[in-house]
């Protein structure tokens, strides 16, 4: 009865062009929009590469903060600056011939010379003044580690050099760490095409509430005539509605995998390398998109069409807030009123794959997963209760 | 003859309405009972509140003689249900339609092939196995609805409404499987407000009015009931008030109803109505399109009963 119901529901599911549209092409073809809306936006906001000058003294060369830091900005596929090292007079001259919109001297304090003021000189002083920030910040830090060390430990000061050296390598970790978590809600380090991306795989993985609510239908009197016909079948109602929405289910990831392939080979998103665990992801979002559709079918005793328009609101206000129509949403509702965002699964979903996106570690992703399966329980209990005691009951 | 369904005392209340008020009735092994009331009467509530779709306030239901419950499925599986609304996927074609209710009954797929070929062919729908419920006409569409109703062969069937907006043709069709049904040995219960039907068909019937019995019997019983024994009506005649007195001054006239150029005539008893009545509009030199008699029918036993129409 299982498998033949199983089948059944599968071909149904699979025949019904208005849910086929909603979980399969309307992903597709918004990401498709996406693609061609937001790429361009991105392009054309890409910051040049800039081109500067340093003037190459003595003074700068002892100095390996701020060597390292201008090395790490001039290499690499997201280098920021061309850097010449130059002299003096070679820098005035290239300054004075456009070749670079700055260069930094070494005095007391780097100084930087520029002949305008425009978006590469203001990011050239930007990147300094952040310099000297860190740099202050780590002195001090070192300077309270090494305090602390000569009282734990008097007799290493005769080691103080090596010691300070130690320590200073300490405090630049430390201040990397905290660097990563600021990174969290910082809209800059947000990519509008990327939480774009995200925010439509929530919303596939949501819009398997359609599917949900269809399967919950059909095996329930008061919600068709379907349900009728299958409720007075010698077959347990746990029986129907398990297979009915496993069916649902495996309609659903088919589904989020043509999405996912379509947006991998056709418009080339790239996901990240933990393929993996964007997969395991998306399963649990479309897990809790399932069964929000199946909570929302055994709860409200209303036509489907109205419960359509539910599921779909539902989503919609869902993806909304984490982003979908402007990146700013979700940085304000991030950062204003953090608890909707900790209770929308579309929020979940697009920040777990932005935790999986962004950071090495995946201790943010496995709370979005966790959080994800939790609501997913929740619904599930509810829809239980409802469904266990449920009977028609209309004249 | 066995009880196959008792019903006592049965009540099912919505709020301050009671749907179904004190109902007891049995049907028999092999009879084809007929439900007849109007709309809202309360029929397809007692057929839900038999098959456990519904709960009710009092009484009790025993099919096959066993308490009925949801989890009867012992009983269950010798059920078919036809319902008043088409009940089919409109994503599966006419055979997956059948072949996907039927297998909740029946899991061999041989026997269930062999089956459904039968329902088919019950319904006359061998030709439109691959046709899609959209493309079927609205009398086929109900045709459809019977045969995944009755595919898994069971020993009770419930048929509600069945011919409701069908053809002339399908509802010929479907009285025909139905009579077909009850002579392989189904018990039927049938619901309709289509006297014509109940008086085809059934064996036996009960008229149901606001949730009550109001009366119960075979046809004939029935319509001993009804207070008269002859209704004659003439169409296009043109009468004045002269000779409608005169009509209605007749020896057994009961009642006489005259409009639209359209007069009927009920008469309590005796012979020769008809006769006598062609030969006053004869000798009164009065022209009419057409003149005929009946016998009462289960509508004029309802009027008798409640004061008012099957239809109303």
């Amino acid at each position: 009865m299982f498998i033949h119901n199983f089948k059944y529901a599968l071909k149904t599911l699979f025949k019904n062009k208005m849910l086929i549209f909603w979980t399969f092409l309307f992903p597709i073809i918004l990401g498709v929009f996406f693609n061609m809306a937001f790429s361009n936006i991105e392009n054309s906001e890409k910051l040049e590469i800039i081109d500067i000058a340093i003037v190459d003294e003595e003074e700068y060369r002892v100095d390996d903060f701020y060597k390292e830091i201008f090395e790490t900005l001039s290499s690499g596929d997201k280098k920021l600056f061309n850097v010449n090292y130059v002299s003096l007079e070679e820098a005035k001259d290239k300054l004075l011939e456009k070749e670079i919109s700055g260069y930094i001297i070494y005095l007391d304090n780097p100084k930087l010379v520029v002949a305008n003021s425009g978006i590469n000189e203001t990011v050239i002083r930007n990147v300094l003044e952040e310099i000297e920030d860190t740099k202050d910040i780590i002195n001090n830090l070192v300077q309270l580690k090494v305090q602390e060390e000569i009282l734990k430990n008097p007799e290493v000061l005769n080691y103080m050099e090596s010691l300070t050296a130690r320590i200073y390598e300490e405090a630049v970790n430390e201040l990397n760490n905290v660097q990563v978590n600021v990174k969290d809600i910082s809209k800059s380090n947000l990519s509008y095409t990327m939480i774009e991306y995200y925010t439509l795989i929530a919303m596939t993985c949501l819009y398997g509430g359609l599917l949900g609510m269809t399967a919950i239908n059909k095996c329930l009197p008061n919600m068709s005539s379907n349900g009728k016909r299958v409720s007075i079948a010698p077959t347990k109602k746990s029986t129907m509605i398990v297979s009915s929405v496993l069916a649902s289910y495996v309609v659903q990831l088919i589904g989020l995998s043509l999405l996912f392939l379509f947006t991998i080979f056709v418009i080339k998103v790239d996901y990240g390398r933990n393929l993996g665990l964007v997969v395991l992801l998306a399963c649990v979002g479309s897990l809790a998109g399932l069964l929000l559709g199946v909570m929302i079918a055994s709860v409200i005793k209303a036509h489907e069409n109205l419960k359509l328009g539910i599921i779909i609101s539902v989503t919609m206000l869902g993806c909304f807030l984490s982003g979908m129509m402007g990146i700013t949403m979700k940085y304000l509702v991030d950062t204003k009123m953090p608890i909707v965002n900790k209770l929308n699964p579309a929020s979940m979903i697009t920040d777990g794959f932005y935790a999986l996106y962004y950071y090495e570690t995946t201790e943010r992703y496995f709370f979005n997963i966790f959080s994800l399966l939790l609501v997913a329980g929740i619904l599930f209990f509810i829809s239980y209760m409802f469904l266990r005691r449920q009977k028609y009951d209309n004249i | 003859m066995k009880k196959i369904i008792e019903v006592k005392n049965l009540t099912k209340e919505y709020k301050s309405l009671k749907a179904v008020d004190d109902l007891s009735f049995d049907v028999y092994e092999g009879e084809i009972l007929g439900l007849l009331g109007p709309n809202g009467s309360g029929k397809s509530t007692t057929i839900n509140t038999i098959l456990s779709l519904l709960n009710f306030s009092k009484g009790s239901i025993k099919i096959m003689g066993k308490e009925m419950t949801p989890d009867l499925y012992e009983v269950k599986k010798e059920i078919g249900v036809v319902f008043q609304e088409v009940a089919v996927f409109e994503e599966l074609n006419v055979y997956d339609n059948i072949d996907y209710f039927c297998g909740l009954y029946i899991s061999d797929r041989k026997l269930r092939k062999e089956y459904i070929q039968d329902a088919l062919e019950l319904v006359g729908l061998e030709e439109f196995q691959k046709y899609m419920p959209k493309q079927l006409s609205g009398g086929l569409l109900r045709r459809l609805n019977i045969a995944c109703g009755i595919a898994h062969k069971p020993k009770i069937i419930f048929l509600d409404e069945p011919t409701v907006a069908v053809d002339p043709q399908s509802r010929n069709n479907i009285i025909e499987g139905i009579r077909t049904l009850r002579d392989r040995g189904a018990t039927i219960v049938y619901t309709t407000h289509y006297m014509e039907e109940v008086e085809m068909l059934c064996d036996r019937i009960i008229i149901l009015d606001k949730g009550h019995i109001i009366a119960e019997g075979t046809l004939d019983e029935l319509k001993s009931l009804a207070k008269i024994e002859e209704k004659v009506t003439v169409e296009g005649i043109v009468l004045n008030n002269k000779c409608l007195e005169e009509i209605n001054s007749f020896k057994n006239v009961q009642d006489m109803k005259y409009g639209a150029d359209i007069l009927v005539v009920t008469y309590k008893k005796g012979k020769n109505n008809l006769l006598e009545l062609i030969d006053y509009l004869k000798d009164a030199k009065l022209q009419y399109d057409k003149i005929f008699s009946e016998r009462p029918t289960l509508n004029d036993v309802f009027l008798e009963l409640t004061g008012k129409d099957l239809r109303d």
